[in-house]
Formats: C-alpha cells, structure tokens, sequence
C-alpha cells in the first residue's frame, strides 16, 4: 500500500513538473553553488552524475522536469522513500528532511544549475572526427 | 620417500625413560641457553620425546630445508622430464606458477629439460596463485586453448580458487596441475585435495603411477578442451615427479576429437539456407579461431547477415566482415544459431553448468552454475527457465557448432547451383552495403554521445576510450581487461574484427581477474606481435598487483590505462540508497566504499614492480600524449602503466 502510495505521488509530482517544463521558464536560484559542490561530493551525488553533472546519468542540459525549479527538486528528493529493496540497488536514493535539509536542497540545486555545458562541436575534436573518418575509410580484413 | 624418512628418524630416537628424559630436556634447555646454534647442530637435543617433532621436522618448519645428499637419489631420467615432454607434444606454451615444496620436480625440469630448456612450456613466474589462474583464463580465452596454472598443494587451491570459479563460469579451458607431497608439510596436503574445487571444474585426477600419469595428462587436456570445456585439475604426488623413469615409452598424445551434426542434419540445414530468400547467422562465442574462420566462410558462402557478440566475449564473428550487421531486409525466413539461440535450429554446445550437479558432491549449490538454479531465500523453490524463453529457441541441438559447420559448408558446396550462386553474390553486395551504412550510422550517433563532458576534470571514461582508439586501430590488438565498470565505450566506438579483439567479462564478477586475464593475454600477445589493452579499475588492481611484476619481469606487450576513480562506486550507491530507504545519513555511505585519504599512487606501484609509467593524469587534455608513449612503450615490448583519474563511471 505504502508502495502504491508512494508510486501515486511520484507519478502526480511528474506529471505536475513535466506539465511545468513545458509551460514555464527555469525556476530562481536562491542557494549557494559553492556550498552546494561541497554536498553534492558528501551525499555521494557525484557516484552517478559525475563531478559536474556528466556521468552514468546526465544532469546537464537535460531538460529534466525536475530540475526545473527547487521546489520539484526538493519534492522529488524527498518523495522517493521506499520499502526497504531485496536485492541492491544503484537507483537514486531518497533524501530526507534530516539527512538535506531544505537549505541544503537549495545550494545543491544552485550548484547543478551553475555547471556549465560541456559537449563542445564534434568538428571542434580532432579525436573524434579522425574516428569517424577512418571508419569511413576502413575496409575490412581477414 | 617422507614414510621412509620418518621410519629412520624414527629408529634414530634413542630409547628413553623418564629419567633420561627429564635429563636429556635439561642438557638441551641449557645448549639452547649457552648457545642457538649448537642447539641446531645437535640433533640429539630434539629426541628426547617420543612426541617431539624431529629435527628435520623442525629445520623443515623453520624454513631451513636442505636438500638431500645427492648420492642417496640420483635418477637420471626423472618422471617428471616424461610430463614436461607431454606438455610439450600437447603444445602447452606456458606453466605459471609460483614456487612450491610439492613441484620442484616439474619445475626443475621445465628449467632443464628440452632442447632449449624453459621453452614450450616456457615457466612464467607469478606472485599470487590467483593470478597464475587469471594467466591461464587470458591467455586461453585470446587463443581458444588452454596453457598450465601450477598450483601448491591445498595452500595453492585454496589462493586459486576464486579464479578457478571463473574459468569455470565462463568455460574457459585450462589445466590445473596441483603438487602433492605427503610427507612434507601436514597442512599443505590432504587426501583428496581436487575435492575443494570439485564443484566448479569439468575433471579432475589423482594418479597414482608415472604411466597414468602421463595418461592423466593427455586425458585432461582433451577434457579440457572437449565441449563442455572448462578448468580440469590433476594432483601430482611428489614421488612420481622424482621417480626413476627407466625405459618408459611416452606414448603419443591423441588430440581431442569433437563431434558434429552428423550429415543429413547438416543437409537439412544447407537445405534451408539455400532455399531461404534471406538466412540469417546469429553467432556467439565459439571455442578456437578456427571457429570464427569457419563461421565467415559459411556466412560468405551463403550470403547470410551474421550478427556477432566481438564486442561483449572472444571468438565471435568480425565485427566489420562485410556481412556482420543486420543486413539489407531484416525480414529472415531461416535462421541459424550458432552458439547464439534461433527461433528456428540453434546448434550450440553444452557448457560446464550442465556438470554441476553431479560434480556438487557436497550440494553446495553455487548460484548460477547449476542449470536453471537460483538460489532463493531458505525455503525457495528453483527459478525455472521461462517459457516463453523456451519456445524462442526453435529446435536446440546440443552440439558443437564449430565442429558442424564444416559439415554444413561440405553439403552446400555439393547442393549450390549456379542460379543460386548468383542471387547469393547479389544479396550479398546488398548486405555489405547495409551493413557498412547501419555501422557508420551508430558510430556517429555513439560519438555525439561520447562528447558529453569531453573536456572535464577528473576525465570521462568515453575520452580515455576515445583517445585510446586511434593510437591503436592500426595495431594488433587485444583488449583484455573487463570493461562493464568502466564505461565499456569500446563497444560503441572501436571495431571488433579478431577472436581476441575483446575477451569479456570476468565470469563470475569477481574482482581482481583485470590484471592477471591482461598479462595472460600479454604472454600469448608477446611472440605473435600483438599489443594487449588493460583498461584497470583501480578496486581490481589492489588484489593481486604483483602480476605488474610478471609483466615487467617476462617482458610482455601490455598497456594498462587505469580508470581510477578512487572508489567503489557501485556499492557506494548500495549503501546510498539503503541510507535514503531507512532515513537516515546520506553522507555516510562512502564509509568503506572509497580508496582516499590517503590516495594510492599507481604510477609508483608500476614503477615499484618494474613497470614503466606515468600519472595521475586528470587534465584530459595530457591523456593523448601520454597514452601515444604508453604505446610506443609497449610496441617496444615494455609495459607500460598510466594512471588516469576519471569521472566516477
């Protein structure tokens, strides 16, 4: 029941933010980036989103729902609680009001909102154009 | 030998009672006060009891082991000469191993024996039996047959024993040559010292005369490489290494012979293929490259699109042959399964799982090597196989593909007609077009994909691949290492086309597999010109590093780049989410799962085993131009270690 629950409020909350993305602009930004580097490295964020939010999930330039303002993003820190998992688990873990407190919520938001893009021009990376090229170039050989 | 040695130090004690006792155990406790070293040059002072161990008893477990008067045992034609001559006929390359008291008969003969010594099988020294055993699985699963793991008595199982789990989860062949000395120290033997690995390899044996010894050996080497191949383990007793082989005869070794489909199967099959509008190949990992061989010749000859699985295991088809892809029309009206399941024939071969149950004498139950066995919570029933996944199989025939398909090429040499030869050769220029455009297609999306944070510090794991493509597309190589913790960006962005272009996982996830699979792959890269990659999560390497040693020490052609990200980020997060889960301190669940305060230096680990390196590297700008020495290193057949902080995954 605590599962469904919790599902419900989960699905309204992303349907409330996807709604909201495609309504309106990105939220303010109230809290303190330097701070929230610093959280985002403690509370293990980095492990997934890498250290500037490039990594096994982005955070960059998604265009999440949830990163459209701080208030989704608290909710959605706060709303995936969940019965205890029987196997283990690398899915984003729930935060709760005494492990980031509201404040907290905010640097780090102000910190995610602060990286800045970095996926420069495909022509810009000699690496990978000359990848592409000897590929195209390549036939193959026994 | 150590039976009769005991009988004469046995005859040696000289009769006591309690007097002479008490007054012999005085005399020795005041040499031992006055002076040590008489103590030890008087074996007397230990014979005081009948229980007291005997002096060479003690010399041996105080390590101060000499070797026996050399008139007492001369043999000029030792047994274990005739073994290291089997290896040898057998096309055994390398024995790895490190020194035992239960072997030094085959190791002394690997060192002298042959014209040259030390060579075929060449002994390849290593510093942990773990990593011995990793060797073997990289370098088997490059060249798709086995070479030696020389392991010590049950001290030398027991260090083995999680590689040899392995081997055994992805069938790798190899044979486990284990010493057995029964006289000599108590706890480095047992009766039945193969019974502790008995649930995870294919065979093993005990002999107990040099001649079926000899037999033993032959026998393991087909077990090993007769589907279901696996790990074959044989124990050695000292005394048949050391024994006097006279006149024996070797006889000759008789390679494995293994079966195939037998001919109107493989009529039927051709039948089809030929009759078919557009066949269809799925291939997964056969056991040689002549397997892979015989599957390009089938594909070519029937215009099949082949799929492959070179970017996830070795021994699969080339993943740029001109008919590896989904084809021009992906609608297929037969497909064959070849080591790969089919909705229509699969002929696959059976896999050492299918042993299990009656190898499991003690019903351990290992999860996932028993067939469709899960191990549950207590009370469980087995996990049955699904249905539907049942069904998606078509006719399964359990054979060895390999072995079949040069049956099945022979009919459709005999059935093809010259109408069909010309359809074939232009569906064929289809495929090779289809299959080129799908290739260059999903490269360029992969690339837009790699950029993604391509100029950050500490750097991502898609650049270290990246740069490290076109500095060896050229080249012959191996990638050797597993590469799920990494990013695995090889898969999207190199270009698989040799059996030993990749050699997948560790089998069973177990860590510490990354660097001994690398230098195992590097000992057969090293006389065939090749060039391995070791792509090396810093959590693999801190188990057995000691193998950097062997790879300075034989010299071998190996590139480890490290993916150092200084934690374990997997089960970081496990930890994570349970914290987040039960409410409570998210910032805590790095405890235990970091490598920091202080950070390791890999850079000097290499250069402290006598590999050459460099690092860290966290400026990724720097990555290209050190990876470009790395390589030049190894083409000069010096390893070469660099140490690259990266992006978590």
């Amino acid at each position: 029941m605590r599962r469904v629950l919790i599902g419900t409020i989960t699905f309204l909350l992303g349907s409330i933010a996807t709604s909201m993305a495609y309504s309106q602009e990105l939220g303010p930004v109230n809290g303190n980036a330097e701070a929230g580097a610093q959280l985002y490295y403690d509370h293990g964020c980095h492990g997934c989103h890498g250290y500037s939010g490039y990594g096994r999930q982005d955070l960059n330039n998604t265009g999440s729902p949830w990163l459209m303002n701080v208030e989704v993003f608290r909710a959605f820190l706060r709303a995936r609680a969940n019965e205890a998992p029987i196997l283990p688990s690398t899915s984003m873990p729930n935060y709760p009001q005494n492990s980031l407190s509201d404040e907290m919520v905010n640097d780090i938001y102000a910190y995610i909102r602060s990286l800045p893009d970095n996926r420069p021009e495909t022509e810009d990376i000699p690496t990978l154009l000359n990848i592409l090229e000897a590929a195209g170039q390549r036939e193959f050989k026994k | 030998m150590n039976k009769n040695n005991t009988k004469d130090s046995d005859r040696s004690l000289p009769k006591t009672d309690r007097r002479k006792f008490l007054k012999g155990a005085a005399t020795s406790a005041a040499a031992l006060a006055i002076s040590p070293t008489a103590k030890a040059q008087d074996p007397s002072a230990y014979n005081a009891s009948y229980t007291a161990p005997s002096y060479q008893q003690m010399q041996r477990d105080a390590g101060m082991v000499t070797p026996p008067e050399p008139d007492t045992r001369m043999v000029v034609r030792p047994g274990s000469d005739l073994m290291v001559q089997a290896l040898k006929e057998m096309g055994i390359e390398f024995v790895t191993s490190n020194p035992g008291s239960s072997f030094e008969g085959i190791q002394e003969s690997i060192a002298n024996y042959g014209d040259p010594p030390n060579h075929l099988p060449e002994f390849i020294t290593a510093l942990h039996e773990e990593s011995s055993v990793d060797m073997a699985n990289g370098y088997a699963k490059s060249e798709g047959r086995p070479m030696v793991a020389m392991l010590h008595g049950t001290l030398g199982i027991q260090h083995a024993s999680m590689s040899i789990f392995q081997a055994y989860h992805t069938g790798t062949p190899m044979l486990l040559l284990v010493g057995r000395d029964v006289g000599f120290i108590q706890a480095h033997t047992a009766d039945d010292m193969a019974a502790m690995c008995r649930s995870f390899t294919k065979w093993d044996a005990q002999p107990t005369s040099l001649e079926e010894c000899i037999d033993t050996l032959h026998e393991a080497y087909r077990q090993a490489v007769t589907p279901p191949t696996g790990p074959v383990m044989v124990v050695i007793d000292i005394e048949l290494q050391k024994e006097e082989a006279q006149g024996f005869q070797l006889p000759p070794f008789r390679p494995a012979v293994i079966e195939g489909i037998d001919a109107a199967t493989a009529k039927n099959i051709a039948q089809r293929l030929l009759n078919a509008n557009n066949p269809r190949l799925e291939t997964g990992p056969f056991r040689t490259p002549e397997g892979v061989e015989s599957a390009v010749q089938l594909a070519e000859l029937v215009g099949a699109s082949t799929s492959t699985t070179a970017v996830a295991a070795s021994m699969s088809f080339p993943q740029r042959h001109p008919m590896c892809g989904p084809g021009a029309d992906t609608n297929y009206d037969f497909i064959l399964g070849l080591e790969a399941a089919s909705p229509d024939i699969t002929l696959k071969r059976p896999i050492v799982n299918s042993l299990t149950a009656e190898r499991d004498k003690m019903s351990i139950g290992f999860g996932s090597l028993r067939e469709n066995y899960v191990p549950n919570p207590p009370g469980a029933e087995p996990t049955p196989m699904e249905e539907d996944q049942r069904a998606n199989q078509g006719t399964l025939l359990t054979i060895d593909a390999q072995a079949s398909i040069p049956i099945i090429i022979s009919e459709l040499s005999r059935l093809i007609t010259p109408e069909q030869q010309r359809v074939i050769n232009e569906r064929k220029a289809r495929h090779a077009t289809a299959n080129r455009e799908a290739f260059l297609s999903a490269l360029a999306d992969a690339v837009e994909e790699k950029k993604r944070g391509w100029d950050l510090s500490p750097v991502s794991t898609a650049r270290l691949y990246a740069e490290l493509w076109p500095l060896i597309m050229n080249e012959d190589w191996c990638l050797a290492s597993p590469t799920n913790f990494s990013g695995g960006h090889h898969r999207q962005l190199w270009e698989h086309n040799k059996p030993y272009s990749f050699l997948g996982t560790q089998g069973a996830g177990g860590m510490g597999y990354g660097l001994g699979a690398s230098v195992g792959a590097a000992l057969a890269a090293r006389s065939r010109g090749r060039f391995v990659v070791n792509v090396q999560c810093d959590g693999d390497l801190n188990y057995a590093p000691g193998a950097l040693w062997t790879a300075a020490h034989h010299e071998l052609p190996m590139l480890a780049v490290m993916h150092n990200n200084r934690a374990w980020h997997q089960e970081y997060m496990f930890v994570q989410y349970l914290a987040g889960v039960r409410g409570r301190g998210t910032e805590r669940g790095h405890i235990g799962c970091v490598l920091r305060d202080p950070f390791i230096d890999y850079s000097k680990m290499a250069e402290s085993y006598g590999v050459a390196s460099e690092g860290p590297i966290e400026d990724p700008t720097l990555l290209a131009a050190a990876l470009n020495r790395g390589v030049e290193s190894v083409k000069a057949g010096k390893p070469y270690l660099i140490d690259v902080i990266t992006q978590p995954r």
